[in-house]
């Protein structure tokens, strides 16, 4: 009998927990903990959630297994149709698009991220590219973000580089405020914005202001852990409260869902070791 | 100043090799380049124009990959305005194309998926701009000062207007084809419909060309023979990437590529450029070169059903 559960999946049922029953939800590429969140909404308190697929825009698809790449025929098997890209990006500015899943290689308060690039306009590392993210920051009506990234520890001259930092070097996804103090309602955008935060360390939620709160620590991370690896301070909750595990359903079902354990790529080698007892 | 209509190509028998295809993307051309991510890319065309020494590209799209990657570590481009180039978490950031964009030698012109939708509208429509709400507040208002703002004289909201795209070039690859140049695309087509459209010319290699009578028994006619100037019968044409349901994508051969260019633009020369691009010469030799019958055998084997499917994919399987 499965007796534990890992972080990832504690974060995927964490994402899980953010998408509503009854709304249109959507994912973009190289995500295999929200494509896995978003299978185990479907199939526990969102059935009613309409699911599209990122790269193959299939529908309530059914993949035998979970593909290591998004763009592949497994991704969209028994997916009821498809959409074409620019239906599914005509929902979003259509205001039909309940939530969308966005990161960053760079995150700020206000929930701005960075996929372009570091050292902007002088770039130093240039990323991959935000694909819709940017379009869809704006319009989706509500954003959960995501980082399994966020402990950043120092390097040998005592440095950190943040992945919770204080200024994105660029801001490819829109967050709740510019850099010009313009809030994304001022600007007339359809989207209410970032909503949750989930991170290998925490939860944050955004306040009235739209800046990033913690509201919510790992049973093996604590407050000072994450002030530490944050570049910004954030917002506390009164009272910070323990994500729970997931049921043992949820994690028997991750586990049929992605046989492969394609998700655990995305977590980093020393979080692989990281284990919750579930009930 | 509006450019004259883009044409519509009637001849009878579009059929040509793949080297002719290459040769008629000129050097500085604004390409966009078909299918995604690990999925129905042009493959052999872009090996084969980098044979043809192409130079100064600029390549426009949505979610891309190898192809991308590998015009970039080819020396082919000189500007990028793709939405996203990478091996998402599988292997991570495009090692080709960050160097290129990093050295200065391709500038940056990254767009957004979206914002392409409405460019490539704009031109399908013979309209100048499309406006979209979204993109405003973000940076890729400094990136792209071609971007214009206006109120809207019927609402008053705040818009962005961005200018029509239109490509010199499609390159799409497809399952079907025929002589005449219609074109049958099975699973999603990406952005390709739209690249076709609103694409001045569009180059076509296809696994197999049919009749047109089978055309329909297979599915229909996914983008119709006017649009498309020339189209070359390619089998394996997009290999590494997949073209289902003739075969899965090459995660082994994909491994490969990605060490080979993960160790620098020297060892990426060597290892796999004068390997599998200028080490051939031609498309049959490199359908030798990656193992030829067993390797097709190896990739098709996905229909065997999930098991044989999942194998593909082991890590074990890469190695």
């Amino acid at each position: 009998m499965t007796t534990g559960c890992t972080l990832g999946e504690m974060m995927i049922a964490t994402l899980a927990r953010t998408i509503e029953d009854g709304t249109l939800v959507f994912h973009g590429f190289g995500s295999p903990l929200i494509q896995l969140a978003m299978h185990v909404a479907k199939r526990t308190h969102a059935p009613r959630m309409v699911l599209v697929a990122g790269a193959t825009y299939g529908v309530n698809p059914e993949p035998p297994f979970l593909a290591p790449t998004t763009n592949d025929w497994v991704m969209d098997r028994g997916a009821s149709s498809s959409l074409a890209i620019g239906e599914l990006f005509d929902l979003a500015a259509a205001g039909r698009m309940g939530r969308m899943f966005l990161s960053g290689l760079q995150i700020d308060r206000w929930g701005n991220c960075n996929v372009t690039a570091l050292g902007y306009p002088n770039i130093t590392l240039k990323l991959p590219g935000g694909g819709g993210g940017c379009n869809l920051s704006c319009d989706a009506a509500y954003v959960t973000l995501w980082t399994t990234a966020h402990r950043s520890p120092e390097d040998a001259k005592g440095q950190r580089r943040f992945r919770l930092v204080e200024d994105c070097d660029f801001i490819t996804n829109l967050g709740h405020r510019t850099r010009d103090g313009r809030t994304a309602k001022e600007l007339g955008h359809r989207g209410n914005g970032p909503q949750w935060l989930v991170t290998e360390l925490g939860l944050f939620d955004f306040d009235a202001e739209g800046k990033a709160r913690l509201i919510a620590v790992y049973p093996d991370t604590s407050i000072d852990e994450v002030l530490e690896n944050t570049g910004f301070t954030p917002g506390l909750a009164a009272q910070v409260e323990t994500i729970p595990a997931p049921e043992r359903s949820v994690v028997e079902l991750i586990r049929r869902l992605d046989p492969l354990k394609v998700h655990e790529k995305e977590i980093r080698a020393e979080d692989m070791r990281r284990g919750y007892a579930i009930a | 100043m509006a450019r004259t209509p883009r044409p519509v190509y009637t001849n009878h028998d579009k059929r040509t090799t793949l080297d002719d295809l290459a040769a008629r993307v000129a050097d500085g051309a604004l390409v966009a380049v078909g299918g995604g991510l690990s999925s129905r890319e042009p493959m052999a065309l872009l090996r084969a124009m980098l044979r043809h020494g192409v130079k100064g590209l600029t390549v426009v799209g949505s979610a891309h990959g190898i192809d991308i990657d590998l015009l970039s570590g080819g020396g082919a481009i000189s500007r990028s305005s793709e939405s996203y180039v990478g091996f998402e978490q599988d292997f991570g950031m495009a090692p080709n194309y960050r160097r290129a964009l990093e050295s200065g030698i391709v500038s940056v012109d990254d767009s957004c998926c979206y914002t392409l939708v409405q460019q490539l509208r704009a031109a399908i429509q013979g309209l100048p701009f499309m406006p979209v709400r979204s993109v405003r507040g973000t940076s890729f208002l400094s990136l792209h000062p071609e971007y214009r703002q206006m109120v809207c004289p019927f609402t008053g909201e705040e818009l962005l207007l961005v200018p029509a795209i239109e490509p010199d070039v499609a390159l799409v690859h497809a399952q079907y084809g025929d002589a005449q140049g219609n074109l049958l695309i099975q699973g999603p087509p990406v952005a390709d419909i739209m690249f076709a459209k609103a694409s001045r010319a569009v180059l076509a290699t296809v696994e197999e060309i049919v009749p047109t009578e089978r055309l329909s028994e297979l599915g229909g006619v996914t983008i119709p023979y006017f649009y498309v100037t020339a189209v070359s019968e390619v089998p394996f044409g997009a290999h590494p990437t997949a073209c289902y349901p003739l075969y899965a994508y090459d995660r082994r051969h994909t491994a490969l590529y990605y060490e080979a260019a993960r160790k620098g633009a020297g060892t990426f020369s060597v290892e796999y450029l004068s390997v599998f691009v200028h080490g051939v010469p031609d498309h049959a030799d490199y359908l030798a070169r990656i193992g030829g019958e067993k390797t097709r055998a190896r990739l098709s084997s996905w229909c065997d059903g999930p098991e044989a499917w999942k194998r593909l994919y082991l890590d074990e399987a890469v190695a």
